[in-house]
């Protein structure tokens, strides 16, 4: 962890709406957004909510932090020179247990043995010391 | 199907009324072509398509451009307005990615329906390929997708598709050799386009053992980045006859869009992408009064093999899941139950959105496509797509006046 080289990969630059989000992944608190008005979880954060109510009541509630594979695409090429030369990684989209999706990375295991439906859970990536990014891996059974 | 989207009658009556036409049609060379600039383009396509009418600049009223990956502008249609000496009385610029060329048609008629303008240049162009740099592409994926919440995992523009197409594998069955067969079909319909990139014969095999970019898409399940420009002119079948336009007039016959999202994040499920497409071609079906098996010949957006599969399914061609075996029994071709993108598309003619979809459709419709003619060609389709399968749109396009 010493040598650490600096992180030259896209970082998510924080909105006034989405800082909780980020600030609870920095303490490895995996929360997401919902309406007070419907108790519908939403996702992405947004100041209002998506809904028919477009609520501004907005509450962070701590998630399970479990999810399910929805799709996956072993990706062999990125989209920013830092990508060069690494190996291939996953891009993913998950369906917590809460029901909304979230786009991720499936970490810990071999790229080929990431199957839709895979149960899998958060993990967090301190890739700045600012940011955390949840990935997820798989479920030990 | 019953017509039952609301104000469909009235929308078949306006188009009925005011005969808007499609009447000259331009392309410049397609390729690598370094010593061209963006405005260069779009100037040199106008300038084609004019010629192509028989009409003069001067009558030119209206202006629908798009954008430009290249050239970043405040302001797109004005400024090549400024560039190319028009001073239209309307102007607009539609920036819906995919969906773009297909609904300038839309855009002109809207205009000309309401009295704006009534001989519209629609255009674009672009030196995509030798002007783009890689923070442009970077650019491009980054306001594609949410910057924040996924552009942090690495998403590639491919590997958007890639999720896309990984789902449609996991729920329908389908293999790498149905999306291949898309790029196959593409390429023998490319070698009799006089402009298009790539012409050299391609395999099922050698799609399915290309360099590998996002599984499960390969190299030749992506379309290819081109330099070049196109235009085409919408008026109305009278003004047409007034200006002495000698050209065969393609109609308009209906249209419409779809929305299913713009984050893959909030995509619930692929039905939401088949819905989208669905609502967009239904709109224009019902508009011209008309199903899919009263198309002759279709133009869906290839940026993706996936996507050609999920515009046939989801226009009603084929049923869902079915759109692979359609693509590998070759019925795509020319000759064949519908033949798909008869110029080759982006996947192997060049890529500026859907404006060669847009002039091949008028060029069949004309009867004008020579080796690629479909035999008897009277009604064309053409779905743009823009995003990650995000936003469609849709025309029909008929020989003969909408009745």
């Amino acid at each position: 962890m010493t040598e650490k080289k600096e992180y030259e990969k896209p970082l998510p630059e924080f909105r006034p709406e989405t800082k909780p989000y980020w600030d609870a992944c920095k303490r490895h608190e995996f929360v997401l957004p919902r309406s007070r008005t419907t108790s519908e979880f939403f996702f992405y954060p947004r100041a209002i909510s998506p809904g028919e109510d477009m609520s501004e009541d907005i509450e962070w509630i701590k998630a399970s932090g479990k999810a399910k594979v929805w799709t996956y695409a072993i990706h062999h090429m990125g989209p920013t020179k830092a990508y060069k030369g690494e190996p291939p990684y996953v891009v993913a989209l998950v369906e917590t247990e809460e029901g909304v999706k979230m786009m991720t990375n499936i970490v810990d295991c071999d790229p080929k043995d990431v199957y839709i439906g895979m149960d899998v859970e958060v993990v967090f990536d301190d890739v700045t010391p600012e940011v955390a990014l949840p990935k997820f891996r798989p479920i030990q059974k | 199907m019953a017509s039952t989207i609301p104000g469909i009658d009235d929308a078949h009556e306006a188009l009925k009324k005011h005969k808007i036409v499609i009447a000259g049609v331009g392309e410049t060379d397609q390729g690598k072509i370094p010593d061209k600039s963006s405005f260069h383009f779009l100037s040199e396509a106008s300038k084609i398509a004019i010629g192509d009418a028989g009409i003069n600049k001067s009558d030119v009223d209206g202006l629908v451009t798009a954008f430009s990956l290249v050239e970043h502008t405040f302001m797109h249609c004005t400024t090549f307005a400024d560039y190319f000496g028009l001073r239209p009385k309307f102007f607009s610029s539609v920036a819906i990615g995919g969906a773009t060329a297909v609904w300038m048609v839309a855009e002109a008629a809207m205009a000309i329906a309401s009295g704006q303008a009534e001989v519209v240049l629609c255009v674009r162009g672009d030196n995509t390929l030798s002007g783009i740099s890689s923070s442009g592409m970077v650019a491009l994926i980054r306001e594609m997708c949410h910057a924040e919440f996924e552009f942090p995992y690495g998403l590639t523009t491919p590997g958007g598709y890639a999720l896309a197409a990984q789902r449609y594998f996991h729920d329908y069955g389908a293999k790498q050799e149905h999306l291949a067969a898309v790029a196959v079909t593409m390429r023998k319909h490319a070698a009799m386009k006089e402009n298009a990139m790539n012409k050299e014969p391609l395999t099922i095999e050698d799609v399915v053992n290309s360099r590998i970019i996002a599984e499960p898409l390969r190299k030749y399940d992506c379309s290819i980045i081109s330099d070049g420009g196109a235009a085409f002119i919408v008026t109305t079948e009278k003004r047409a006859k007034a200006l002495g336009i000698q050209k065969p007039l393609v109609y308009l016959w209906g249209m419409g869009q779809g929305y299913s999202h713009q984050y893959l994040t909030t995509l619930k499920d692929l039905n939401q992408i088949y819905n989208a497409i669905g609502s967009s071609g239904q709109k224009a079906f019902q508009t011209a009064g008309i199903g899919p098996k009263d198309v002759d010949v279709a133009f869906l957006y290839d940026c993706f093999t996936i996507t050609v599969l999920l515009e046939l399914e989801g226009l009603g061609f084929v049923p869902r899941g079915e759109g692979g075996p359609f693509a590998l029994e070759g019925r795509m071709e020319i000759g064949k139950d519908l033949p798909v993108n008869t110029h080759g598309g982006l996947l192997s003619q060049a890529h500026l959105g859907a404006m060669h979809h847009v002039v091949e459709a008028t060029t069949q419709l004309r009867g004008e496509a020579g080796p690629r003619q479909v035999k008897d060609a009277e009604v064309a389709l053409v779905h743009g797509n823009g995003g990650i399968v995000s936003a469609h749109s849709t025309v029909v396009l008929g020989r003969e006046p909408l009745s």
